[in-house]
């Protein structure tokens, strides 16, 4: 270890992998290699972002731990699979993301606020107390690490759910259209272009989380 | 006095081409890692300043000036042309001695910005007040989220030295409050325009177009001959003591690096705004010691002052090295490290090599 190796911004993109997403998972995964792709068009961004993908349905999984891209062939695949459970995927954000960050920080680097684009397209499983877990894991006086989360909401996602969710007001987005294959699309792009800027303002010394509302959704604080 | 070079570069060798080439050992740019790391202790004594090599071939384009790398280096490239609707150069640097201080200044643009085709939005000024024996100083890191902050950053350091030398002349001592106060009300009147009044909107929107960070203050001579230094800060650039012997970075501003939170927070409060509890400090520089005022992009790689970056520091600048061999030095190469870098460094002039 050598004092300050630098500091890093985690991400992560917690997936909604449950079966009603399965004709959309074609449109997902290829959204995740294109930003893959940018990304590393974008070195001096990449350097500064540490990238993870995780999916939920039943369980959550992790498809792919906190890595460098650059040093990524591929982006694996997330694969369309039973219900809904949020539980499950904040309780998994909940174990990881601390010692992610530990770990980051025992190799020496310094670490921003993780963030978490969580996309979903369902309503959570009824028989879950979810929020309590969502409470634990973005309280900063109980997780020091507590991510900012961003949600965005597809298909039959519930808008007041989606802005739970979020940490913020402006981090919470509904699709506006039926066409789910292009609301994910629109995701994708917005994750890429989030990541990059995010990416290249920490390289610019501007240390802060860049939000890119993904075309085609509304934020959900309009409604209110 | 011999001159030389980080790195070991002679310049005053012209390249001679050679007969029947030869190879010659060259004595290769030390890796950082294994400069006597976590052991400054075990570093030559006395210290010898970076030694000076041999006959070099090709004194301008020699590998002498590849950036030093510490650690895994940034991306290599060739730095487009900043956009700006003004003249700013890559890089500046300064040095020179008064009777009792020696003084080195660098400000080099930083990796991304050469990169993005982005201005140097780092800038610095450093000045000697001859009636009364003082070193003036100001550094500066515009705020990459205004649209024009390497203006705000000139204007913000040239008014600091400014208001300097008028108080130095008239006689009364110096309120550096008031140095950032002017600084700040500068920002504003470049929105207002000549000869208007600044106003409130004028200067919301000087932070919108040139907010800045600034560290302004000054070396003078105190009792005994013993330097002091009087500083002020706003915003998140840093100031330090190096200690020589040691090579201890004592922190003497609170930067982001050092509030201990878990994960880093970005909030900076820079020029224009001014606030109401700003607090000048003011240290003796005793002959063991080094004044070193940075913007983050050498403050947050230098961290805690125990890795290697530090170390690379603690150990070219325990004396003045060249004017050129500063700048040379803040542009090393390390991965993620990719902001601009300004550093003034200010040393008791007894330690000038070959005095």
């Amino acid at each position: 270890m050598s004092g300050n190796s630098g500091t890093l911004l985690p991400i992560y993109v917690m997936a909604d992998e449950s079966g009603s997403m399965n004709g959309n998972m074609p449109a997902l995964n290829a959204g995740l290699a294109h930003l893959h792709l940018k990304l590393l068009a974008a070195p001096m961004a990449a350097a500064k972002v540490r990238f993870s993908v995780l999916g939920f349905a039943d369980d959550a999984v992790q498809r792919m731990p906190l890595v460098d891209l650059r040093q990524q062939s591929e982006i694996p695949q997330l694969i369309a699979r039973g219900t809904t459970s949020y539980e499950a995927a904040f309780q998994e954000l909940l174990n990881r993301i601390p010692q992610d960050v530990d770990r980051l920080k025992a190799d020496g680097y310094k670490v921003h606020r993780p963030a978490v684009f969580f996309m979903t397209d369902g309503l959570p499983n009824s028989d879950e107390d979810w929020i309590s877990t969502h409470r634990r894991l973005t309280d900063r006086s109980v997780t020091k690490a507590a991510p900012n989360i961003i949600s965005c909401g597809i298909g039959d996602a519930d808008a007041q759910t989606i802005q739970l969710i979020a940490t913020n007001p402006n981090f919470a987005f509904v699709s506006d259209g039926d066409r789910v294959g292009d609301a994910i699309s629109s995701f994708c792009a917005a994750l890429t272009q989030s990541v990059i800027n995010s990416g290249t303002a920490m390289a610019n010394g501007q240390a802060e989380l860049i939000v890119e509302p993904p075309t085609g959704f509304r934020m959900v604080v309009d409604e209110i | 006095m011999q001159p030389y070079l980080l790195g070991g570069l002679d310049p005053t060798v012209e390249p001679q081409p050679q007969p029947q080439p030869q190879p010659q050992p060259q004595p290769q740019p030390q890796p950082v890692n294994d400069l006597a790391p976590r052991g400054l202790l075990q570093l030559p004594a006395p210290y010898r300043p970076a030694p000076v090599t041999g006959p070099s071939r090709d004194p301008a384009n020699g590998t002498d000036w590849q950036p030093i790398t510490v650690g895994t280096p940034c991306l290599q490239f060739e730095p487009r042309p900043p956009r700006t609707i003004s003249y700013r150069p890559d890089a500046v640097c300064d040095g020179w001695s008064t009777e009792h201080l020696t003084v080195r200044l660098a400000s080099v643009r930083g990796y991304a910005h050469r990169h993005d085709g982005r201005p140097r939005e780092d800038d610095a000024a450093v000045a000697y007040h001859e009636p009364t024996g003082t070193v003036l100083f100001a550094v500066a890191d515009g705020v990459s989220s205004a649209t024009e902050p390497y203006i705000g950053a000139t204007l913000a350091c040239r008014t600091a030295i400014d208001d300097l030398t008028y108080q130095l002349d008239e006689g009364h001592g110096v309120d550096l409050v008031r140095t950032v106060r002017a600084a700040a009300w500068q920002l504003a009147a470049r929105v207002a325009g000549a000869g208007r009044q600044a106003t409130a909107e004028h200067s919301q929107e000087a932070e919108r177009r040139y907010a800045t960070t600034l560290v302004a203050g000054t070396v003078s001579t105190g009792q005994h001959g013993v330097p002091e230094v009087s500083l002020v800060q706003a915003g998140d650039s840093g100031a330090w003591l190096l200690h020589r012997g040691s090579g201890y970075f004592e922190r003497l501003l609170t930067t982001k690096d050092s509030t201990g939170e878990d994960v880093l927070s970005s909030a900076v409060t820079p020029l224009p705004r001014v606030s109401a509890t700003l607090q000048p400090i003011h240290v003796r520089l005793l002959p063991d010691s080094v004044l070193l005022v940075g913007s983050d992009g050498f403050g947050d790689p230098l961290g805690d002052g125990t890795g290697d970056v530090a170390h690379l520091f603690a150990h070219h600048l325990r004396t003045p090295p060249p004017t050129h061999g500063v700048a040379h030095l803040l542009d090393f190469s390390r991965e993620t490290f990719d902001d601009d870098r300004t550093l003034l460094a200010v040393w008791p002039r007894h330690l000038l090599p070959g005095e």
